[in-house]
């Protein structure tokens, strides 16, 4: 064979992977990147179901973001954040404990922690309904023990949207951190304490700092779709705590105001975008998928 | 064994033959412009650091890497740009690369499947070669149940039962321990003389590549630095890299003064050298082998040709021989090394005086 | 040992905490309720259990989510593993981009992605039903797919494909022969997964599904007007169906495992 030869088959060599993604990329270049343009394009249009759209380039609909919905976006970000924080909280705990200190049962326990959530999402939140039920043994509790006046309660409040919000994406934030943990070496924290280090001054020094890519990815990964739910709020909160979510799936399939909606739509995902690449420029992209 | 590239001896096709073979990834050259011939029956090893472009090469021949330009022939044909299942060429793999869910048998009898041989001849080649390899016993276990040194015999087996023209093994005995390493090194030189292929090994041992290949080719950057039968590359190295890779020299600055055979060193010292390639008045280094150096308490205890005096700064006693290190002031330090039979030994602290014959030594390039 | 019984009470707590959902779900699927609405306990009763299908509307939506959690599930591991196997065992350049690529759905709001979906489909005047959720639920569980195989591709020699490659198999040989058995639990895990994601899903659904009825968005339809035990009584049958497939995977797997030593 020639050169020319050596270079076709070697042509042939580095289309391979190109071919092999083709229909995966294809699918999600024509359902995820073009419909986030589509959304765009719908965002700028003017004009109702009945009448039509238009495309005008009008802005006025991103406005409204940040003017008539200021209070769902500042509920979207604070619910989130708040789901966020308390989700960590719980979650590294948990597990810490089951990387380090569950021994043979690790596998069992990592099992027992994701069960839960093979019962369907709606199924849970509304099983919350009813545990937070302001007659419950739960709320019952919790003013015995004085954190709620006697006519409080917990369902149809912030707090037991947050709760939901925690609870629905628990798994989300704790494998992540889970699997970072869990691929510590072991004499790394050895040699710590042969260097003077105490258990405390060890996590501080070693366990945390390499636990982090998976704390980051968890929060990102709980953050992110907190932000948007609306399910939380529809089942366990009241109108007062609308999150953005609410507000694009009501302009959406209720009132059905499309250029309004695509627009709201469209503003949270930049948000995210913007937060991911951030994340991105500092880590780089090869942890994402792990 | 042909150092001119190109030439064949006797007339007969060559078993592997590399022409102008250049591998780019990205910007590096991993092989530059290769030009290698391999005669049938030959252990060959292909030596040189890690980066050198000997794996590479390798998998070039293997079919696993395309070159970035030049001509691959085996026998005669040409085979560059075909796969590596199109080529009659079997690898050993440095990992062995057993397949984790067949067994022994199956993992043998894998490539005599893929060339549709009949049921009953694989099961008797395979059995043959599992034999050959003293595995038979272990046909029904899966690799993991397997020592390393069995793993690696597998591998061999795998490759061999195949009746390739070429077998290509990259590092094949670098995770084994020592004693284990050296028993393969003989086993598989006497599997390569019984079969009767041409085996090409690479690896950075250089000790084990004296041992076992009929001749070796010294790679540095992507490059054949030296080619040539064992002893004949190691007491003629000609550059100073494989003068330092292939066993240890000592190396002195000098310049030629006759090319009949004669070099001035550095502090005026005259040496006599093998004559032949020599350019008067040309910048060389002498290399001499510490083995070849003898060491005397004064000139007239030594009688060699070349002599140069130093000071003991170290002596090592290793069993067979003590280890010195001579401080031969402008000349540097010299590493010699003296069988213990019986001979004097000097103590760091001593003066002594170095003697070596001309043919024990060799002259390289300076750089 | 302080620390030891820390974790332990940690560990229940939390395991309480997790459980205490399920529970309530299971449990009241067999509650003797008067009214049309399941929150108070009133009595224990088998009668649901034994008429699961005596609700209107609630086997058709079932059916769905089944056939379509079987079908994206099914896409989305083939078209997930090829993705993978090139991710994993080829240098390109478009390297990082596709890996964001493949992470942005997984990160992205389901009220984005549905919406958006749905923005698609009326600019398109494309209709909206069985097959929108379908693609819809393709899209999602692409990246989950990647995610599964590609760990487990990670872990095998590369040079397992060369050796078949060097002993004559050519590219679909060394596939099916080599790569395929070896990546095989990851490949069995992606299905199961997406499985499980599919059936669940509902915000995505809930944009794209026009007329058609799933599961989940029976549910939510009957969140306002009453659920019907029987909803539970099914939710407690999937949950024991997939922690069995679940035990079950991992039982085999690590069975696999043992056998080398």
């Amino acid at each position: 064979m020639t050169i020319e030869a050596v270079s076709a088959a070697e042509r042939r060599r580095r289309r391979v992977p190109y071919l092999l993604m083709a229909p995966g990329l294809l699918w999600l270049f024509l359902f995820y990147v073009v419909p986030m343009s589509q959304l765009v394009i719908t965002s700028l249009q003017e004009g109702s179901l009945e009448r039509g759209y238009r495309f005008t380039g009008d802005l006025s609909n991103y406005l409204a973001v940040f003017t008539t919905y200021r209070g769902q976006l500042f509920n979207s970000l604070l619910f989130a954040f708040a789901a966020t924080v308390i989700g960590l909280a719980i979650s590294y705990p948990l597990a810490y404990a089951i990387a380090f200190h569950t021994g043979r049962w690790k596998s069992l326990f990592l099992m027992l922690l994701l069960m839960p959530f093979l019962v369907p999402f709606l199924l849970r939140t509304l099983a919350w309904r009813i545990i937070l039920a302001d007659q419950g043994t739960v709320v019952g509790i919790i003013k015995t023990l004085g954190l709620l006046p006697e006519d409080g309660r917990l369902l149809s409040t912030a707090w037991a949207v947050v709760a939901g919000l925690v609870y629905n994406y628990l798994a989300f934030i704790t494998l992540p951190i889970y699997v970072s943990l869990d691929k510590i070496d072991r004499s790394l924290l050895e040699a710590a304490n042969d260097l003077y280090a105490s258990p405390f001054t060890a996590f501080r020094k070693v366990t945390w700092p390499l636990s982090l890519p998976g704390v980051i990815s968890g929060t990102l990964l709980t953050f992110i779709p907190a932000a948007g739910d609306y399910v939380n709020v529809e089942l366990l909160g009241n109108p007062p705590n609308s999150m953005m979510g609410n507000v694009i799936q009501n302009k959406f399939l209720v009132v059905i105001d499309y250029p309004a909606a695509a627009a709201i739509s469209f503003t949270l995902m930049a948000l995210i975008v913007t937060l991911v690449v951030i994340y991105v420029r500092r880590v780089g992209t090869e942890e994402l998928l792990t | 064994m042909s150092q001119a590239p190109g030439s064949t001896a006797g007339g007969e096709t060559p078993a592997v033959e590399l022409k102008g073979i250049t591998k780019a990834f990205g910007d590096v050259l991993a092989v530059d412009d290769l030009n290698l011939v391999i005669d049938e029956n030959r252990f060959f090893a292909v030596i040189g650091p890690s980066g050198c472009g000997k794996t590479t090469t390798l998998r070039m021949i293997g079919g696993f890497e395309d070159p970035t330009s030049g001509v691959i022939r085996l026998h005669g044909e040409d085979v560059t740009g075909t796969k590596a299942y199109q080529r009659p060429v079997n690898t050993v793999f440095q990992s062995y690369a057993l397949f984790p869910h067949l067994t022994v048998f199956e993992n043998v009898a894998f490539g005599l499947r893929r060339q549709k041989v009949a049921d009953g001849d694989t099961a008797r080649r395979v059995n043959e070669m599992l034999d050959l390899v003293q595995l038979g016993h272990a046909a029904k276990r899966k690799p993991r149940q397997l020592s390393g040194g069995q793993q690696q015999r597998v591998a061999l087996a795998r490759a061999l039962v195949n009746h390739p023209r070429v077998l290509l093994l990259d590092e094949p005995l670098g995770a084994l321990d020592l004693k284990l390493r050296k028993e393969m090194q003989i086993e598989l030189k006497r599997i390569q003389q019984e079969v009767g292929i041409t085996f090409i090994h690479v690896t950075h041992d250089q000790e084990e590549a004296m041992t076992m290949a009929d001749s070796i080719a010294v790679m540095n950057k992507g490059k054949i630095e030296r080619m040539g039968e064992p002893a004949e590359i190691y007491d003629d190295p000609r550059t100073p890299f494989v003068a330092s890779f292939l066993g240890a020299s000592n190396l002195m600055d000098g310049k030629v003064t006759s090319s009949s055979g004669a070099v001035r060193l550095a502090d005026g010292t005259e040496m006599r050298v093998a004559a032949g390639g020599l350019q008067e008045g040309a910048d060389i280094r002498l290399g001499v082998r510490p083995e070849k150096i003898q060491l005397g308490a004064t000139a007239e205890d030594l009688r060699t040709t070349n002599r140069v005096a130093g000071r003991v700064t170290d002596a090592s006693f290793i069993g067979i021989s003590t280890h010195y290190l001579v401080d031969a002031g402008q000349l540097g330090e010299l590493a010699v090394v003296v069988q213990n039979i019986g001979a004097a030994r000097f103590p760091a602290g001593s003066d002594v005086v170095m003697g070596w014959e001309p043919g024990h030594c060799f002259v390289v390039q300076p750089v | 040992m302080k620390a030891r019984v820390f974790y332990r009470v940690l560990l229940g707590a939390g395991l309480v905490y997790l459980f205490l959902p399920v529970f309530v779900v299971i449990a009241f699927g067999f509650n003797d309720l008067k009214g049309r609405f399941n929150v108070t306990w009133v009595g224990f009763t088998l009668r649901h259990w034994a008429d699961p299908f005596g609700v209107e509307g609630l086997s058709e939506a079932l059916i769905n989510s089944l056939t379509l959690a079987f079908l994206s599930a099914l896409i989305a591991t083939i078209v997930g593993t090829l993705i993978a196997l090139a991710l994993v065992r080829y240098r390109f350049r478009a390297r990082a981009a596709t890996n964001l690529l493949l992470f942005l759905p997984m990160a992205s709001p389901e009220v984005v992605m549905g919406s958006a979906l749905l923005a698609l489909f009326i600019a398109t005047s494309f209709g909206r039903g069985y097959w929108t959720i379908l693609v819809a639920h393709v899209l999602f569980n692409i990246s989950y797919s990647v995610v599964t195989v590609r760990a487990r591709i990670v872990g095998f020699d590369r040079h397992l494909e060369e050796a078949a490659m060097d002993l004559y198999a050519n590219e679909w040989q060394t596939f099916r022969r080599v790569t395929l058995p070896m990546i095989l639990p990851g490949v069995a895990a992606s299905f199961m997964l997406c499985f499980a994601l599919s059936f669940d899903d509902f915000v995505i659904t809930n944009f794209n599904s026009g007329t058609t009825m799933t599961f989940p968005l029976y549910v939510w339809g009957a969140a306002r007007r009453g659920i019907p035990p029987q909803v539970n009584v099914f939710g407690t049958i999937i949950f024991l169906v997939t922690v069995i497939a679940m035990f079950g995977y991992l039982t085999i797997t690590t069975r696999r495992s043992k056998v080398a030593r």
